[in-house]
């Protein structure tokens, strides 16, 4: 070793050299990404934090910061009732997809039964039929049923996902076999092994999906849209009637208002994504 | 009480035989074990007796009563895993009481017990851990643990040791023993590791392709192979079976091919072998019952004749690779067996370690009283 390396003095210090550099150069250009990615999310916080009639001003940090935005759309928006409208509204169709997800996949991978490919093929079908083809036929449901303009009525049509079911029987198609057939000798019902084995060991999968569905849920604008008339009822609506007030758009408001309403979307991944990492952690599975 | 009982238990796969028709009746605390190469349907039969897998065909009682379609949990039976199959995110002691726990025992109660079987296992010290966090031979006493603690009718275990290193297998098998002695509970046991089997089993029985091949204790197993394939499982290395031809010689049975002479009943009166017919064979002897020779035994010694190969040292003993005829002969003994590559060799053995089969069968040929005083070799089955 030691010869190898008197023969070739230069070798190590330049590797090394070069991996400093494209080290140096990979992390700059993620810092670089991230930052792209993070300016509009602190671009509207900044904003929301400026004087009311400061909100065009371009000035990189907002200086006097003033609570201004806030209370003003406080004053236009009951935001706090709209804020949690949207929170039940998107945990709902988060928990009912989830669930549906859950049972459907399992049923999908414990089970050998008849149509199955069938019904399966049906559930990814559904996946890529657009949302404007089965737009209509459910706002004509909902009529029938007497649900529009009611959050019901923004919930049910969502508490399936398509996604969920595909991404979940994936997860447990790879789950260990052995421990299903363990439970199973040890006494558990199919039942019981469903949530005693399999929801425990996939938990990190489970909380990765739970924030992409309520993200979803809750960033979906055009069904609330379209099945809600009042602008009192989610913060999407709320937001718009900002947008589109007779002066123009209120940036300020509007600032204030999507920097309260990503606040819970922060809460929910933040309390999650410690789910993720530590599941991962500690999953002896993969 | 644990007595299982296989009528006919067939499980196909498509096209693909996975067990064929095995009949089989396991006595109450016996140690059964299970032994065939990889693929020849252990596993599968295991499953079957489970109730993890439904079979196609026949039946499986246990205690005489029948319960080839009752679910797993209503069995009583159970399960090691080879790959133990521990529930993640359990601590030790949850995984252990996890069946009683199915069976909603009171809490207090499957403590007690979790602490009485920790107890035996020496697991104490781990209850706390979680799967993820012990190492191959906690986990494989974590799972044993997890089966005695249900205190059941019989034990499946499906290659419970195979992943654990040489000295640790060794150790595990020797608390086996004294496990199965102590709780006398059946054990229906799956191996492909012919140690094991021999070590463990009160009785093997030997699995090739689906079939049962033979049944019996280890030392008839390893002393009478029903057949070249039993024969050519067992042993290290395992026996040597060349293809030959049984004559009859001038009143003397006498086996021969290239480089092999084998008188087989030195000594018998005139007339014994009468009606023996020459047929073609397969010879069959373990290498650690050949010995060097020069020659000059008493005439009609079991002879084969060779040169050399290869000679492998296993420690203790050689093994010498030899060439007889066209044929590979292995030759165990003590070490230094004295031998180089390229050397001739001459082996000898007793007529009582040859082992002959019937070349088209390949079941084993055994000496039949035959009523009229001579004993012709037939085939048994
Ligand atoms: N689910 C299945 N589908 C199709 N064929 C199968 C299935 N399970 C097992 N088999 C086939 O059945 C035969 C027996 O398999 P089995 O797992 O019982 O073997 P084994 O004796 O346990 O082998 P090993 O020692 O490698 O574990 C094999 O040929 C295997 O390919
Ligand atoms: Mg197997």
């Amino acid at each position: 070793m030691t010869t190898a390396r008197a023969s070739n003095p230069g070798a190590a210090g330049e590797t090394g050299w070069r991996d400093r550099v494209r080290g140096a150069v990979g992390h700059g250009l993620l810092a670089a990404l991230s930052l792209f990615c993070v300016f509009p999310i602190y671009w509207m916080y900044a904003t929301s934090l400026r004087r009311p009639d400061e909100v065009y001003s371009v000035s990189l940090f907002p200086w006097p910061l003033s609570v201004g935005n806030y209370t003003h759309v406080a004053d236009v928006l009951p935001i706090g009732r709209l804020i949690l409208n949207t929170f039940v509204v998107a945990l709902v169709i988060a928990v009912g997809q989830l669930l549906v997800g859950l049972l459907a996949a399992y049923a999908f991978t414990a089970w050998r039964f008849r149509g199955q490919t069938l019904l399966y093929l049906a559930f990814v079908g559904t996946w890529l039929v657009p949302f404007q083809v089965t737009m209509l036929p459910n706002y004509t449901l909902l009529y029938r049923a007497g649900l529009l303009n009611t959050l019901p009525g923004v919930i049910v049509p969502n508490l399936v996902s398509a996604l969920g079911v595909l991404l979940l029987r994936q997860h447990m198609a790879s789950f260990p076999r052995d421990l299903i057939d363990a439970a199973r000798i040890d006494g558990r019902s199919a039942w019981s092994i469903l949530w005693t084995v399999i929801v425990p060991n996939l938990r990190a999968p489970l909380a990765a999906l739970a924030i992409v569905l309520f993200i979803n849920a809750w960033n979906d604008y055009f069904w609330p849209a379209l099945v809600l008339q009042r602008a009192d009822s989610v913060v999407q609506l709320g937001l718009r009637g900002l947008f589109v007030g007779v002066e123009g758009p209120d940036w300020g408001g509007l600032m204030a208002g999507s920097g309260l309403a990503c606040l819970p979307i922060f809460a929910i991944y933040l309390l999650l994504q410690r789910h993720v990492v530590n599941a991962f952690v500690r999953s002896g599975l993969k | 009480m644990g007595r299982i009982e296989l009528d006919g238990l067939t499980r196909k796969y498509g096209d693909v035989v996975a067990v064929d028709g095995i009949d089989l009746d396991i006595a109450d605390g016996e140690f059964l074990v299970l032994l065939g190469p990889s693929g020849c349907g252990k596993s599968t039969l295991l499953r079957l007796v489970a109730g993890l897998i439904p079979p196609t065909g026949g039946r499986v009682l246990l205690d005489g009563e029948d319960i080839t379609h009752a679910a797993p949990a209503r069995r009583d039976l159970a399960m090691v895993f080879q790959s133990y199959a521990l529930y993640p995110h359990l601590t030790v002691a949850r995984n252990i009481g996890f069946p009683l726990r199915a069976a909603r025992l009171p809490r207090a109660q499957v403590r007690r017990r979790v602490a009485e079987v920790a107890d035996l296992l020496e697991l104490g010290a781990l209850l706390d851990r979680r799967p993820r966090e012990l190492s191959g031979g906690q986990r494989q006493r974590v799972a044993v643990g997890r089966a005695i603690i249900r205190d059941p009718r019989a034990f499946l275990m499906d290659e419970p040791l195979s992943n654990l290193d040489a000295r640790l297998r060794q150790s595990t098998r020797a608390q086996f023993r004294t496990l199965h002695e102590r709780l006398g509970t059946t054990v229906l046991y799956v191996t492909h590791d012919q140690v094991e089997a021999l070590s463990l089993a009160t009785r093997i029985a030997m699995l090739d392709g689906g079939r049962l091949e033979q049944v019996g204790t280890p030392t008839e197993i390893f002393d009478q192979p029903a057949s070249v394939f039993v024969a050519g499982f067992l042993g290290s290395p395992p026996m040597n079976l060349l293809p030959a031809r049984l004559e009859n010689l001038d009143g003397r049975v006498r086996v021969r091919a290239d480089g092999i002479e084998a008188d087989l009943r030195p000594g018998e009166p005139d007339g014994s072998v009468e009606g023996v017919e020459a047929r073609d064979v397969v010879f069959g002897v373990r290498p650690e019952h050949l010995r060097l020779t020069d020659g000059t035994g008493r005439a009609g010694t079991p002879v084969l004749r060779g040169v050399v190969r290869a000679v492998e040292n296993l420690g203790a003993e050689e093994v010498a690779q030899c060439a007889v005829g066209g044929e590979t002969v292995q030759f165990r003994g003590a070490r230094p067996l004295g031998l180089a590559p390229g050397q001739p060799v001459q082996l000898a053995t007793a007529p009582d370690h040859i082992h002959l089969f019937d070349r088209g069968s390949g079941r084993r040929l055994v000496w039949r009283p035959h009523p009229a005083r001579t004993a012709p070799a037939t085939p048994r089955a």
